[in-house]
This record gives structure tokens, C-alpha cells and sequence, in this order.
């Protein structure tokens, strides 16, 4: 870890300020839950940090109108235990509570959550030459693909990156098309979260289409019927405190027996949160019995491929969102 | 007096350990520290070309970058790391420009600060000489299997008997790598006071360490003191020498000033010890009874070229079982890697995991019960020696843990039993023995006639509770109130310090309190001349108007003379057993678990344990239960978690951090219940104890493992058994 100077502005516009004076090594900081970590591992190695974790009004929860509203600031563990959000959007609030330890929660921010960034542990265990990895110091190679990959993505890969997107929260938002609202030196945009996360493809580098500078100030989820019969459903090496093999957010409207409006997304598999429009209309216009839901997981990964020791993530998958919608069609009935 | 049996007692520095108030080695306050920080190889196998320290010396607050130029004076001796005690074996980096594992120190930066010396570590760039090949897993080209034969154990003709017995099983098992990851991290702390030197490191062998790094460092073993007042698990990470442990002495000497070293997690999984990979080789037979006609069993552990870690895991399996024949062998493989060494239970885990599953598979090969197979062939000699057993009550364990499971609902045919959500539930037995093992101990004990006790003693306190079991003598026999009780023990200044390790601790120090507390007693009854009373020792001594007692005691194990006094108190090795004049001491265990496995993901939970175990007298029914309970939950880790992942091509540990090495976390931890025979064993010493840190885990893997296969009809034989092993 080098020595850096920091700030802590009040207001979104002085943290974009802060930043912009900085220039090319400054980096927001929330919560730091991932980003000393990677520091004390020299994969980051900032010349100055702004703290955003003091900013005004960026600790919004606000479930009242057509959207859920919350503050880039707000902490993981609040909004996993707010009421409304687990009563309403059970995925949501699982996504959170299965994630990390309470610990974390607790410091972690939910926009901080949004830029974690990927587990693999050539990328993060081998600054310094330890490692080739094209995500960390692109062009030097990727040691995962012919390495112990176990762990490694079957979906959305290329021959430069195979790594996992690891969040578990921009996964459920993923599967509720949210936007990310953000502030920059040219002010404000909205990005949906389709496109806020890139694939890999030549520039595993580039994960996100933030611009340098850039603050996420806001998460929005437009409100849905299919919030209540929903689930994040996560599986996983250990029973807590572990990242996903396998995720699977799914939330429906089912009337009549039938699967009216799906929306599927998967998480441990792919290089970035994962929407299965496949699922989604393998499912669509059925009764969510067992066939049909194993049916939708296979659909989701039609396209999978496997490495070397990573090909039972497929098989997992598709069975864990079969599960998922298992859950989430008994929480309908309820 | 009789041997009374112990009550459940809180343990006595419970109460300092939660409020922090219990310093460990890196706590203690020392002034005008120079903190240090080892720069890791970045290579697996070559030479140092230059060592570039310029950088590092512009980071502010850096005092100084050491190399192999500072150090080249260090001998490696038999007490090195690696060495086990054995003349020519052993490492010490950073004594000349070659690299002979990956992340070995290559140099030590001293700074003012922490901080600091971090950044100067991170700012010394190392060139190497070209890449030279290397060899990283067992399994690999260019991996050498050693010319000798370990522990060729044997007796009757097992090939024989195998080839002509009906019913037999040829299986292979795997164990992978493990680290112990203590939660206390390896540290030195070196600094001089009063002419002497002064060492404060967290380990299970003080006098080692003090007379050993004497050794290597050129100084009298009497100007040298110790200290390890707590040891945050040790688990035989912290049996000896660490690979930093003389590089801090010496570096303390060359700056004139106290230099500590806490060595980070990320490169203890390179430089501290581990539990090697090995291969199991079981061959059993037996008749259409069940009763057992032969054992074979083969094993290979992956060493370095380099240590003196002999692999034993032929010395416990045939002792569980009345085998008429058996034949074993262990082999090491060397490979360009640092040294492995005991990790707790360390070769009864995995060989009784291996010969434990076995004998499952022989039981479903049967067609019989596995926990009536293990009744048929339950024995009071051992197979090897023919001696008796000194106590063994495996046959009692077995038949209470059965009832405590509820082990009739079990089925034979696997996959047959489903819980209401629809998960497989699987029941799985296996059995476990550990020596009894002894070291000498010497102690010296105060009793003040205000009540307040004083005690001296070999031995160290690595949170199994050894301050507690010291207590209970104390209490029986002398009616010390424990909040008046001043234990001293893990420091080289007080009293020569044993290896505390292989389930002896209890066992040898048990009996030394014991030994000098009773003496103490005789010798108050002399001076009141009555010995009919009841209450508090110092209740007496003040109707004497004597101010204390104070009494010295050694006490050598069964079997031995005044030689291992005096080898206790130069830092070499005096253990004792299994083995003694009339007969084998062992501690026993009988493991029972339920799995449930769910079918759509092959997520295995263990939901139930039921554990008993035989370790002689119970000291302290909590801390054993504890201690019990810890091996299981260690069982499950090592059965379905744990496991140090080697790329090969970089001959590292992928996984060097506690996110990505798994153990088990509050989540994946159900019930487990502990039940004890508490049955002295009085054969073996004054205090009637064996031993149960070790045994607590040995078997309990089988165990999980077989309930699995009884779960699914899988038979995993690796470990851990993970997600895609049962999807
Ligand atoms: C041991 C461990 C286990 C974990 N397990 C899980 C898990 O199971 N599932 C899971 O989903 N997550 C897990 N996490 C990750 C954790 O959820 C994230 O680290 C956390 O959400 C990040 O939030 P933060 O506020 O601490 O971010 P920081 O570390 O402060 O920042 C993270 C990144 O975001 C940037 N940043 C922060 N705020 C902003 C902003 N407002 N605008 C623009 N950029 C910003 C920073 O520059 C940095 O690059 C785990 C983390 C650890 C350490």
C-alpha cells in the first residue's frame, strides 16, 4: 500500500470536484470494503481518495413513489432490513443479506457495491508480476483460462477474460431493470443497467461505462407487480460469507396458474450481471411446474461454455434458477 | 487421595480473554520498536541476481533494507524450520542468493513505522537470475520419491490373506493441502534487556526456540529467554523455528534496538507450515462374518526436497481393529516447495479418513452394519506389538454415540432416506485413536497463607485450556480459590517449557500440578500434623502463622529417568508412548453424522454429530467438550471446505487469503453433541488423563464422508467433497 492524500467534500458536486482536480489517480471512496482490500493488495494504487460516505442526502431509502429510490450512500444492511423492501422485493433484500458478512454490510454502500470488482484471484493475488492477468495490466495475458478456473465464468466470456462479475445486489437489479443515475464533470446522465456493465470481449479492463470522474449518486427500480414473488436464491461453497457458484434472481407475475411477466437473471456464472431473456420467455405463458422451470434454467445457458474444471456451473445454474422460480411462484401463491 | 471426578467449570482467564485484557505475543508493549516486513520471492526455484533497495530507502520512516549479505552468518542446525530435529535437513532463507520455494523472505525492511515498513517492502525490487524449472505437486514430472521407507509396519502375511479372503476393497483416497490459518498471526518480537535476549514469538515450544535460535545465532543458550504467553492457536503451526524467527534476532542485534515482525496471512500460506497432499492406498479383507482377515496400506505425502517431516500415517490405523494381518508403508514424494508439518491430528486425520472409509466400503461390500462390523473386530491388544491396551473403550463409545444419532433409522441401501423437503439424508460412522503420549514437566508451586497460589510449569496455553486443567488439580487437592490463582506457564524465565503439542499437554501437565500439589499438602499435614481436614489448604498454613509454602517438583513420564529432566531443559524433544514396557496407550473416539444433501444442487449440510470419546479422566468437562466439538467442526471444514489450491505453473497457493481458503463459517455448523467416558486411566499417570485435543478430529472426515456415500450411493475419495463431486 503507497501513501495517498484524501478529502471528504459534503456535496456530490465538490466530490466531483475533488476528483477532477486529483486527476488520472484519484478514486471514490464508499464504504472501502473492496477498495482497501485491493489497495493492500496493490491491484489499486491511488495518489488521492475522495470519501463519499459523508456526502449529504446520498443515504436515500424511498419506497413511497412509482420507483424505489435509493441513495448510492445508503448501506448494504439498511436496506437489507428495511420493511417494505423485504415485504415487496424479497430479491432485493436477499441479494443484500446474502452477501458479505453483517460486518461488511454495515460499512458497504449499495453504490460501492455496484463497482466491486471480480474475485479472481489471479487478478487479485497477483499484482507485481505474480500473475499475467489482462484485466489488471492489459495485454500481459490471462493465467485463469489454462489455470485453476474452477471458479471462473461459463457465460459472457472471451479469450482475454473469463472472470466473474461477483456482486450479488447488481444482479437482482439487473433482473428489475433499474437505472444508475450518476454526476459528472459534465453533470448528470442516467444509465440503464443493461449497460452500465461492459463484457470483457479485448478490454477486460474497462468493466463499466462509467467515464473517469464520474459519482453514482442514485439507484432507481421502477416498481413492479412481480416484486412480492421474487427471490435472490444463491448458492454457494459455504452457507454464509462466501460468493456465489450460482445465483439466480428471479421475480414473477403468475395469474391463472400461468407465468404472466418474468424477469430472470443470473449471477456466479457470467462475466457480468446476467439477464436471461431466454428464461424469461422459455417461462412466459406456463404454469411454473418443475419441468418447466428446469426448462427455463436450461434455456438461460444455451450458450454456456465451459473451461476446464468449471463445466458443473452449468448444470448448477440451470438448477438453481429452476429453484428460484420454484420459490419465487410459492411466495406468489401466498 | 482418589481421583475425583471434574465438574463443569467456566475456564479460569476466560473472563481476561473477552475483554482483551489476555496479552499475546505481538501485544506486548515494547519502546523505541523498529517494525519490520519481509519482501516475499516471487519466484519458486533460482537465484538472486540483485536486490535493488534504493526506492525502499526514500520511503520515509524506512531505517534500513537487509539482505542475505546481513545474514549470511545464520546456521541452519537441526532446530531449524524444516529440520524436525534432523542433522543436514532444514531451510533458513536469506542466508546466500538462493531461492528455494516460492515467497521465501528475500528482504527484511525495518522501519519507524508499520506503515512504513510495508511500503518499503513493497518498494525493493528483486531481480532474479533465468528461470530455472521446477516442481510444484506430487503428481508432477520432476517430483522425486525418496529412496527411504517410513514406518514399515507389518505383521502376519497380509498379501496372503487378502488374496484368499472373500469378501475385500482396493481403494484410493486423496487429501489435499491445508493450512491451519490460526487466527493469531506468526510473529517475533526480539529485543535485549538486562544482557539477555529477549523473545517474545507465540509458540508451542518456548525452550526450543530460545536454545534453538541460540543455536543458529552463535549465542549462550543461558543468555536467551522465550516467552509465549498466549498462543492464538496453534494447532502445530507453532511447533517450532518459524522461517522469520532468526532474521528478527538477528536484525535486533545489527540495529542495537527491539525489532517486531507480524508476519501478513497472504505469506504465511508460503512460508509457515501446512498439511501436505497425500494418496492412500487401502486394501482390506475380510471373512463372510465380518471379521477382518487383512490390512494393506500404502501411503505417499508430498514433502519438500529439503525437511525432515516424516510421514506416519501407517502408526494408528492398525491399532484400531483386531487385523491378524497387516502390512503398511509411507513414502514421501519431494517437490520444490517450503516444508509441510503437523497440522492437527496430522497424519491420523488423513490416514484414519482413508482406512475409515474403507472399512465402509468393505461394510456395504458385506452388506453389514459399518457399526457392527467395528464391534466384530473390536479388540484390548494391539495387533502390532501384542501388548495390551492400557484402557479402550471404544466398544461403549460406539454403542452411545449410535443411541445419541438415533442410528437405528439408518438405512444400508444409500439414497434411501429423504427428509420432508425432499434432501437425501445420509448416517455415517467412523472411529479415531491418537497416542498417549507424556513429556516431563517441572513446576514450582507457592501457596501464601492469604490464599493467593502461585504456579510455575512447563507447558503453554494455546486456548485448549491448559491454565484451566492446572487449575483443577490445584482446586482438588489444595481448595485454591481460583480467582487467587497466578498460573505461569509458556516462558523459559520461569520454567523449562515442553513442546506442547500431540495431545500430551493435559497429560503432563496434569499430573506435574497434581504431583506438586499433593506434595505440598504432605508437607503442610507434616507441619499441623493432622491430615483429616476439610477446605482451603491455606486456611491451615495460617494457623501456623507461616507466611506460604513453596515446594519444586520434576515429574518424568512413565518409563523414563532423570535424562529427559535434563533434555527438557536444553529444548530437545522428550516425548513419550504409544508404546510403554507393558502396554500401548491410546485415547479413542467413536464419530457419528447426519448429512442432508439437496438433490438439485448437491449442497451437503452436516445437520447432527454425535461424538464420544475416550480420553482418560476428564479435567474439564467444558473445555473437553470444547476441544471435541472444535475437531468436528475442523472435520467439517477439512470434509467439505478446505483445501490449499497449487497452480502448478506458479507453484503458489491461489487461494492465500481466509475469503477464498474456506473453513466454516457459524452458518454451516449445526448440532454437536459431545458425551465423554471419563474413565481414568491410572496405567499412565497420577492424574489418570490421555489426551483429546488430537483424537477430538481423527476419524470424524470418515464420517462425513461415508454419510454421504449412505446419503447419495457416491463415493467421493477426495476431499473435500464439493458441490460438483455430488451434482
Ligand atoms: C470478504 C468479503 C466478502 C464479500 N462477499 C460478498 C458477497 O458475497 N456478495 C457481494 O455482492 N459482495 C460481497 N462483498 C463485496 C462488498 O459487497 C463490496 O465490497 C461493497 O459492497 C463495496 O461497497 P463500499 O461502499 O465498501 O465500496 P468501496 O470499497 O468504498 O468502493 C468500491 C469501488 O466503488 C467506487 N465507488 C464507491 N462509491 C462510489 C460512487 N458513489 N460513485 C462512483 N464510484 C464509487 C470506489 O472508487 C471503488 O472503486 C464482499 C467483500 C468482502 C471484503
Amino acid at each position: 500500500m503507497r501513501a495517498f492524500s484524501y478529502s471528504r467534500p459534503r456535496t456530490p458536486e465538490a466530490a466531483v470536484a475533488a476528483f477532477t482536480d486529483a486527476g488520472a489517480g484519484a478514486r471514490y471512496i464508499a464504504g472501502g470494503t473492496t477498495l482497501f482490500d485491493l489497495m493492500k493488495l496493490n491491484v489499486e494504487q491511488p495518489n488521492h481518495l475522495v470519501d463519499v460516505s459523508e456526502l449529504h442526502g446520498t443515504d436515500l431509502i424511498e419506497t413511497s413513489g412509482d420507483v424505489l429510490r435509493f441513495g448510492a450512500g445508503a448501506r448494504m444492511a439498511d436496506i437489507a432490513d428495511d420493511e417494505t423492501i423485504k415485504r415487496e422485493y424479497p430479491l432485493l433484500a436477499e441479494s443484500l443479506w446474502r452477501a458479505a458478512s453483517q460486518q461488511l454490510r454495515n460499512m458497504a454502500s449499495v453504490g460501492g457495491n455496484l463497482l466491486q470488482r471480480t474475485r479472481c484471484p489471479y487478478f487479485r493475488n497477483g499484482a507485481g508480476g505474480v500473475y499475467p492477468c489482462n484485466k489488471r495490466d492489459p495485454g500481459t495475458g490471462c493465467a485463469a483460462i489454462d489455470g485453476l478456473d474452477r471458479g471462473q465464468a461459463v457465460l459472457g466470456t472471451s479469450d482475454a477474460c473469463t472472470a466473474v462479475s461477483p456482486g450479488d445486489w447488481p444482479v437482482a437489479l439487473t433482473a428489475l431493470d433499474a437505472d444508475i443515475v450518476v454526476l459528472g464533470p459534465q453533470g448528470n446522465r442516467t444509465i440503464p443497467i443493461a449497460d452500465f456493465y461492459l463484457l470483457p470481449q479485448d478490454t477486460p479492463d474497462r468493466e463499466f461505462s462509467l467515464e473517469p470522474g464520474e459519482l453514482v449518486i442514485e439507484i432507481r427500480v421502477p416498481k413492479t407487480a412481480a416484486g412480492r414473488a421474487s427471490t435472490y436464491h444463491k448458492v454457494r461453497d459455504r452457507e454464509s460469507y462466501a460468493f456465489a457458484l450460482a445465483a439466480a434472481a428471479v421475480a414473477l407475475r403468475i395469474e391463472g396458474g400461468q407465468v404472466r411477466q418474468a424477469h430472470i437473471a443470473l449471477g456466479g456464472v457470467a462475466t457480468k450481471p446476467w439477464r436471461s431473456r431466454e428464461a424469461e420467455a422459455a417461462l412466459r405463458g406456463r404454469a411454473p411446474t418443475r419441468e418447466n422451470a428446469l426448462a427455463a434454467g436450461r434455456a438461460a445457458l444455451a450458450g454456456a461454455k465451459a473451461g476446464r474444471h468449471n463445466g458443473f456451473k452449468i448444470h448448477l445454474a440451470a438448477n438453481t434458477i429452476a429453484d428460484a422460480i420454484s420459490i419465487a411462484a410459492e411466495r406468489s401463491a401466498s | 487421595m482418589t481421583l475425583s471426578s471434574n465438574p463443569d467449570r467456566p475456564r479460569v482467564d476466560a473472563r481476561q480473554k473477552v475483554l482483551g485484557e489476555a496479552l499475546f505475543a505481538a501485544d506486548q508493549r515494547v519502546d523505541n520498536l523498529l517494525h519490520a516486513m519481509t519482501v516475499p520471492a516471487s519466484i519458486a526455484k533460482g537465484q538472486i541476481r540483485t536486490i535493488d533497495a534504493a526506492a525502499a530507502l526514500e520511503v520515509p520512516g524506512v531505517v534500513r533494507v537487509m539482505t542475505f549479505d546481513d545474514f549470511a552468518d545464520i546456521q541452519t542446525t537441526p532446530a531449524s524450520r524444516g529440520a524436525y530435529g534432523q542433522p543436514g535437513k532444514g531451510y533458513q532463507p536469506m542466508t546466500g542468493p538462493d531461492i528455494v520455494h516460492r515467497g521465501e523472505p528475500v528482504a527484511l525492511v525495518l522501519a519507524e513505522t508499520l506503515e512504513a515498513a510495508i511500503e518499503g517492502a513493497e518498494s525493493v525490487s528483486v531481480e532474479y537470475d533465468e528461470a530455472v524449472e521446477f516442481t510444484a505437486l506430487m503428481e508432477q514430472d520432476g517430483a522425486e520419491e525418496a529412496s527411504e521407507v517410513f514406518t514399515r509396519l507389518g505383521h502376519g502375511d497380509a498379501e496372503g490373506a487378502f488374496a484368499g479372503a472373500a469378501h475385500k476393497v482396493d481403494v484410493t483416497y486423496w487429501h489435499p493441502q491445508q493450512h491451519h490459518n490460526p487466527i493469531e498471526l506468526i510473529s517475533t518480537t526480539a529485543l535485549f534487556s538486562e544482557g539477555k535476549l529477549r523473545i517474545f514469538e507465540g509458540t508451542q515450544w518456548s525452550s526450543a526456540l530460545a536454545g534453538g535460535l541460540a543455536g543458529m545465532i552463535g549465542l549462550e543458550p543461558q543468555s536467551v529467554r522465550a516467552s509465549s504467553p498466549y498462543v492464538g492457536g496453534g494447532f502445530g503451526q507453532k511447533n517450532g523455528i518459524q522461517e522469520q524467527s532468526a532474521l528478527v534476532v538477528r536484525a535486533a542485534t545489527i540495529m542495537g534496538r527491539p525489532v517486531k515482525l507480524v508476519m501478513p496471512r497472504g505469506q504465511l500460506f508460503h512460508t509457515a507450515s501446512y498439511r501436505p497432499r497425500s494418496l492412500h492406498h487401502v486394501r482390506l479383507a475380510a471373512d463372510t462374518d465380518g471379521k477382518l482377515a487383512a490390512g494393506l496400506y500404502r501411503t505417499e505425502q508430498q514433502n519438500s526436497r529439503y525437511d525432515g517431516y516424516n510421514p506416519l500415517f501407517g502408526e494408528t490405523p492398525p491399532r484400531m481393529y483386531g487385523y491378524p494381518n497387516w502390512a503398511g508403508e509411507d513414502r514421501v514424494i519431494r517437490v520444490d516447495t517450503q516444508t509441510p508439518g503437523h497440522q492437527r491430528a496430522p497424519h491420523e486425520h488423513p490416514s484414519s479418513y482413508a482406512t475409515e472409509c474403507a472399512l465402509d466400503e468393505l461394510a456395504h461390500e458385506l452388506g453389514m452394519d459399518p457399526v457392527e462390523l467395528r464391534l466384530a473386530n473390536d479388540t484390548d491388544t494391539d495387533p502390532i506389538t501384542g501388548k495390551p491396551y492400557s484402557s479402550r473403550h471404544l466398544a461403549e463409545c460406539l454403542r452411545r454415540g449410535a443411541r445419541m444419532i438415533d442410528w437405528g433409522r439408518r438405512r444400508q441401501e444409500p439414497g434411501t432416506l429423504r427428509a420432508e423437503n425432499g434432501h437425501r439424508i445420509g448416517l455415517g460412522v467412523a472411529c479415531g485413536n491418537y497416542k498417549a503420549s507424556m513429556s516431563p514437566a517441572i513446576a514450582t508451586l507457592r501457596l501464601q497463607a492469604n490464599g493467593v497460589c502461585r504456579i510455575s510449569l512447563s507447558g503453554h496455553e494455546m486456548g485448549q485450556g491448559l491454565r484451566s486443567v492446572i487449575a483443577a488439580e490445584l482446586i482438588e487437592v489444595l481448595g485454591v480459590d481460583p480467582a487467587k490463582l497466578d498460573i505461569r506457564i509458556g516462558d523459559t524465565g520461569l520454567a523449562p517449557q515442553m513442546l506442547t503439542a500431540g495431545s500430551w499437554g493435559t497429560a503432563s501437565v496434569a499430573p506435574a500440578a497434581r504431583a506438586a500439589a499433593l506434595k505440598l499438602r504432605a508437607n503442610l499435614v507434616e507441619l499441623i500434623g493432622r491430615d483429616d481436614f476439610e477446605g482451603p489448604a491455606h486456611v491451615q498454613l495460617a494457623k501456623t502463622r507461616r507466611p506460604m509454602l513453596k515446594v519444586e517438583i520434576d515429574t518424568v513420564p512413565l518409563g523414563e529417568g532423570p535424562q529427559a529432566i535434563d533434555n527438557l531443559r536444553r529444548g530437545l524433544p522428550v516425548t513419550t508412548g504409544p508404546e510403554y514396557a507393558d502396554f500401548m496407550a491410546f485415547s479413542w473416539i467413536a464419530h457419528f453424522a447426519e448429512v442432508h444433501v439437496e438433490p438439485s444442487t448437491g449442497r451437503v449440510r452436516t445437520r447432527r454429530f454425535a461424538s464420544v470419546i475416550d480420553c482418560g479422566r476428564v479435567m474439564n468437562r467444558r473445555t473437553t467438550e470444547s476441544q471435541v466439538k472444535g475437531g468436528v467442526v475442523w472435520a467439517i471444514g477439512a470434509t467439505l471446505r478446505e483445501i490449499g489450491e497449487t497452480d502448478p505453473r506458479y507453484g503458489r497457493v491461489l487461494n492465500n487469503d481466509l475469503a477464498e481458503y474456506l473453513v466454516p463459517v457459524n452458518a454451516d455448523i449445526d448440532w454437536i453433541d459431545v458425551d465423554v467416558i471419563d474413565e481414568p486411566d491410572t496405567r499412565l499417570n497420577l492424574s489418570g488423563v490421555k489426551g483429546a485435543g488430537e483424537v477430538a478430529m481423527v476419524g470424524a472426515a470418515a464420517a462425513i464422508a461415508n454419510a454421504v456415500f449412505n446419503a447419495t450411493g457416491k463415493r467421493i475419495r477426495h476431499l473435500p467433497i464439493r458441490i460438483e463431486d455430488l451434482l
